[in-house]
């Protein structure tokens, strides 16, 4: 027991990677806000780069380094995935008054 | 409930300090009479290659001590822990949009101490920077604009939704349990085996600090160059597209399409 809580390694870290993970899923699968659900989906990519980190800190030298790499790849296509998905609620709500993704059942409005 | 997290807090704080102090205790004392040997003979002999070639297995400039046995260390790993897994809770649980938001940034900065911990020091600095300085502004102004209240904070969506919808949740968590349960500790000598052979690196980068700015861009505008030209050509289409989004249409927003 105080192995586990004492001794900090690889696992602990990819543990915590798929928890948040879990946790970004749950909220895509219960939240009917759409900003919600983006930023589950953020949560989910960030868990997805710490899975990166910690498999590059496991490999170990330069070659390593490439998942930091993917890593910023991650960053910058999250970012852009938040920045067009912010313009689409935006745009929704200009046309309806709610960002609620079950009344969204048509793209016009 | 508050009371009951925070009294269990503080029994893991006195427990690692206790711990911290018992081992320091240990350390004053005189070696024990070694039972057994600590390690296989295979394993010294290959630290003791390792040692010979002075190539650190990770690279770092600054050899750190090995992580176990290092109270403080996992205390400050569960605090941050703890941190991004209650920041992501409040997120999918607040009604509230700012609160969920103000969870988030506490989630990423967790997450990012989190990656100090694993040596990435500059991916650290840049989530803290795009994620919790960038992005969540972005959500902060786009909950301003908006500035309504969420009706219920979970969708029931009909009994089927519901029914399929805990049911994917539980095969998850059943899933990760599993996945825990299967976990064994890994034999000591496999696992030393287990990185694979590392190349002789180039002599300007032998003692290179491992997960700095210099390694990352090494690596960036090497092997990583055709992504990192890619991912322009991704951010321009994002901007355009953005703005080709969320600019107001022509005859339902007539006025502001006239005066521009």
């Amino acid at each position: 027991m105080t192995d586990i809580l004492f001794n900090v390694g690889y696992g602990h870290f990819l543990v915590l990677a798929a928890v948040l993970f879990l946790i970004g899923v749950a909220g895509v699968l219960i939240r009917r806000n759409a900003l919600i659900i983006l930023m589950s989906v953020e949560l989910m990519l960030n868990a997805a780069n710490m899975t990166l980190v910690t498999f590059s800190r496991m490999w170990g030298g330069q070659e390593g380094m490439s998942g930091h790499t993917f890593a910023l790849i991650v960053i910058a296509v999250a970012a852009a995935e938040a920045s067009v998905g912010l313009a689409i609620v935006v745009a929704v709500f200009r046309g309806r008054r709610n960002v609620d993704v079950d009344r969204l059942t048509t793209l016009r409005h | 409930m508050m009371r009951l997290v925070f009294v269990l807090f503080t029994a893991f704080c006195v427990l690692g300090v206790t711990h911290v102090i018992t081992a320091a205790i240990a350390e004053a004392q005189p070696a024990p009479a070694p039972g057994k040997p600590r390690r296989p003979p295979a394993q010294v002999t290959e630290v003791k290659e390792r040692e010979t070639t002075k190539i650190s297995p990770h690279g770092d400039k600054y050899e750190a001590k090995p992580s176990r046995n290092q109270p403080g260390l996992a205390l400050l790993f569960w605090a941050f822990a703890a941190a991004s897994v209650g920041g992501a809770l409040f997120v999918i649980s607040r009604r509230n949009l700012i609160a969920a938001v103000m969870g988030m940034v506490g989630s990423f900065l967790g997450i990012s101490a989190i990656y100090m911990m694993l040596y990435a020091h500059f991916l650290s600095v840049i989530q803290m920077l795009v994620y919790a300085g960038a992005i969540m502004v972005l959500f902060v102004f786009v909950i301003m604009i908006l500035n309504r209240p969420e009706d219920e904070p979970v969708a029931p969506s009909g009994r089927l939704g519901q029914v399929i919808g805990g049911a994917a949740i539980v095969y998850l968590v059943g899933r990760l349990i599993m996945m825990l349960i299967n976990v064994r500790p890994p034999n000591p000598a496999v696992a030393s085996a287990a990185p694979p052979p590392l190349p002789a690196p180039l002599p300007s980068l032998e003692k290179h600090d491992w997960g700095s700015l210099k390694a990352v861009g090494t690596d960036l505008f090497g092997p990583g160059l055709f992504p990192f030209e890619a991912i322009s050509i991704l951010l321009l289409v994002a901007v355009v597209g953005a703005i080709a989004i969320a600019r107001p249409l022509g005859k339902d927003d007539g006025e502001q399409e006239e005066a521009t």
